[in-house]
């Protein structure tokens, strides 16, 4: 080959190979206005994929408070639920990031660590609104040593678990007394498998951090520095997973199934239970009647009293160029009225204190919609969010498959915790 | 004013090759050489990090799943190429001649190329499920269901055939392009000599497509190498059961994306790609050169 063929071919190789390289900037630190000052200025405000259905209600939003700031102009831009972190980061990065955006604890706390939210307790303008919110709500959104809140209260949901009245029935079990905790679920899941010979699952998925959570797991230690889900109560939990699994009470295909794929499967009835929202019920009664006609609603099975709760909240750039109107926006949407008004167009529950009391929250009206949220609204109290804000979506997929090890017998559950919990441990230490 | 024009002249190359080489220097040598820089860094999503030397290198030989994905992007050349090489080939070789209606074979085995591999690999998914079209056919002959999902090696292997389905049509034309110079003449003097049709093919059809077979094997090689969305669609994000499905670029999407992406460490799963990619590359172009004629 002559040599300049030979240098074009090497370049050509070159070029190819390094197309399969990535590379991510960041953005730099530009500072960001004061926050006592008066309201100002165009703003720019993110949700996380609400356009679709509540366009009119965020429309509505921001007629309202600019009428009540005309020095202030509102963009509104809605991102897709997909990837919703990556386009963070990609904001972050580029310095892009909006004036308010919707995040839950686990978002805000890579944002806030690198120095990109407003820590709300810290600053006055928007700490004098704390009592505005439930305790819970505000604490919340706390981020462990970073010493505050990141977020305004947004709207909260637990999110119900489903259950198939027939395949319990069929099962020999009282189809109105569904698992309470998680010692009854492992008796009924095991039944189930027993009497439908393998063939009815009672669950879909393999623990989570969550499962770990409310079985009473010691998740992290009190300063969130550590993973300690690995002590003799996590070891207790993924055994019984295991028998579960081993016995039929797991779906098969449990290790690899994702949320909609357990959904998918609740739907075709090869599974008992599933957790879902009251969007769901619209799925069931559209592509499943049988199903929705003998559909249980339950709390998940849950040994320490407190259930799960997933927090949204309102985060404020720290770099903001107008943070005073960034925070009376932020404020303005969690406000009590705003939030309730919110919460009649779909069920989610809002974060303000003294909103729960309200008759609609707590007594049903005859709809399957007003049990699920009845019910719902219940468990918030005394709710808590299992999820470790530090825990990445790597730590998470490090338990999963460490978890999937332990099922599949290739390693003790107590070894594929202790490996799950160092695995994480090494990545929270490098920070 | 000759001064001028003979200036102009030898700018003119460089002036024509300018936007082509700006858009490669944006989006391909500043992110090449920005994963080189990172690669030795502690660098996160959101903050530029600090140099560590090797210690991403140290620490991806320490981590299980790097050499899980080092052996399924492996295991994806060896079992994948020989098929893509080989099996697009003989397809050509049927659907070449002119018969009345073979052009609808040629539309349909070129369909899954121009198809979105996201609805074709979940088209699989719900062929292969446990209740599937494949499944029901096993279970109807009384053999089945196998846990084509559930297994992480049927797992791979179903991934595979896929990546193998779906690149049939592309690499058929590329082939039916180099049959179409291979000349008639060969064929009828070998036929005349008395060679059947698997002589003839051994020796006279694949010395004429040589070339065209190793320019097949190292596209083939290096899109097998650096696989991503089949697998990580029938496998799922967490790659399969445990993550034994995980592949090299599954790892550096898995470790360097979200908030708290560690862009460092996937640089340097990057870096060992490239270098592998690189090799395989200079491997069959050096295969090809010492078998030219």
């Amino acid at each position: 080959m002559p040599p300049l063929r030979r240098a074009a071919s090497a370049t050509a190789a070159l070029l190819v190979s390094a197309l399969t390289l990535t590379a991510c900037g960041s953005g730099g630190d530009d500072g960001g206005s004061s926050a006592d000052g008066k309201a100002e200025g165009k703003i720019t405000f993110q949700t996380w994929n609400l356009r679709a259905k509540f366009k009119d209600y965020f429309e509505g939003l921001v007629r309202d408070f600019e009428k009540q700031n005309p020095d202030v102009k509102v963009a509104w831009l809605d991102q897709p639920a997909e990837h919703y972190a990556d386009k963070l980061s990609a904001d972050a990065g580029a310095g892009t990031l909006p004036d308010v955006v919707n995040v839950s604890p686990d978002l805000s706390y890579p944002l806030a660590k690198a120095g990109l939210l407003t820590n709300l307790d810290k600053e006055k303008a928007a700490a004098r609104f704390k009592g505005e919110y439930t305790p819970e709500a505000w604490q919340g959104n706390s981020l462990p040593g970073l010493g505050g809140s990141y977020a305004f209260p947004w709207y909260l949901n637990t999110g119900p678990l489903f259950y198939n009245k027939t395949l319990f029935r069929d099962s020999g079990l009282d189809p109105e007394r569904p698992p309470r905790s998680y010692g009854e679920l492992f008796a009924d899941a095991d039944r189930m498998a027993r009497q439908s010979g393998g063939k009815t699952a009672t669950l879909a998925a393999t623990p989570s951090i969550e499962d770990f959570g409310r079985y009473g797991v010691q998740l992290m230690n009190a300063d969130a520095t550590k993973f300690t889900y690995d002590e003799p109560k996590g070891v207790e939990l993924l055994t019984k997973y295991k028998d579960l699994y081993e016995h039929g009470g797991l779906d098969p295909q449990a290790l690899t199934n994702t949320p909609e794929k357990s959904g998918q499967k609740f739907l075709e009835q090869k599974v008992a239970m599933n957790p879902g929202g009251a969007h769901d019920l619209e799925t069931f009664k559209e592509n499943a009647p049988s199903l929705y006609r003998n559909l249980g609603i339950t709390d998940a099975p849950n040994n320490t009293g407190k259930p799960n709760m997933y927090v949204m909240g309102l985060a404020v750039n720290s770099r903001s160029k107008h943070k005073a109107a960034a925070i009376a926006f932020a404020h303005f949407v969690t406000g009590k009225q705003q939030q309730e008004a919110f919460a009649h167009k779909v069920a989610i529950f809002p974060s303000t204190k003294g909103s729960l009391d309200d008759p609609y929250w707590t007594k049903e009206d005859g709809t399957d919609e007003g049990r699920v949220r009845v019910a719902s609204a219940k468990m918030l109290k005394g709710a808590v969010n299992y999820t470790p804000v530090v825990m990445s979506d790597e730590m998470k997929t490090i338990l999963r498959n460490e978890v999937a090890k332990a099922l599949q017998g290739k390693k003790s559950p107590r070894q594929a915790l202790d490996d799950a919990a160092a695995q994480s441990n090494k990545l929270l230490r490098q920070g | 004013m000759a001064g001028r024009i003979r200036t102009h002249r030898a700018a003119s190359p460089w002036l024509f090759l300018l936007p082509g080489l700006a858009v490669t220097a944006a989006f391909t040598l500043y992110p090449f050489l920005s994963t080189v820089g990172k690669a030795f860094t502690d660098a996160r999503t959101l903050t530029p990090g600090h140099w560590t030397g090797l210690a991403n290198f140290r620490a991806m030989l320490e981590d299980e799943q790097f050499w899980v994905a080092l052996r399924n992007s492996g295991l994806y050349v060896l079992l994948v190429v020989p098929f893509t090489v080989l099996l697009p080939l003989l397809l050509a070789l049927l659907v070449e001649k002119q018969l009345p209606g073979v052009t609808f074979f040629r539309s349909a085995f070129y369909t899954p190329v121009v198809a979105s591999v996201v609805v074709v690999s979940l088209i699989w998914v719900w062929m292969l499920d446990d209740r599937g079209l494949v499944n029901g056919i096993l279970r109807a002959l009384d053999t089945g269901p196998v846990d084509f999902l559930g297994d992480e090696w049927l797992l791979l292997l179903s991934a595979m055939a896929l990546t193998v389905w779906k690149g049939l049509g592309y690499y058929m034309v590329v082939y039916l392009a180099a049959l179409g110079n291979v000349p008639r003449e060969l064929h009828e003097a070998a036929a005349v000599d008395g060679a059947g049709a698997l002589r003839r093919f051994t020796s006279v059809t694949v010395p004429a497509v040589r070339s065209t077979m190793v320019l097949v094997g190292a596209l083939s090689s290096v899109s097998a190498f650096k696989v991503f969305s089949e697998v990580f669609l029938m496998a799922g994000p967490s790659g399969g059961p445990a993550g034994q499905d995980t592949t090299l670029v599954m790892l550096v999407q898995r470790t360097g994306t979200g908030l708290g992406g560690r862009v460092g460490y996937a640089s340097a799963v990057s870096l060992v790609v490239f270098a592998v990619t690189l090799l395989l590359m200079l491997l069959v172009l050096r295969a090809d050169r010492k078998e030219a004629p």
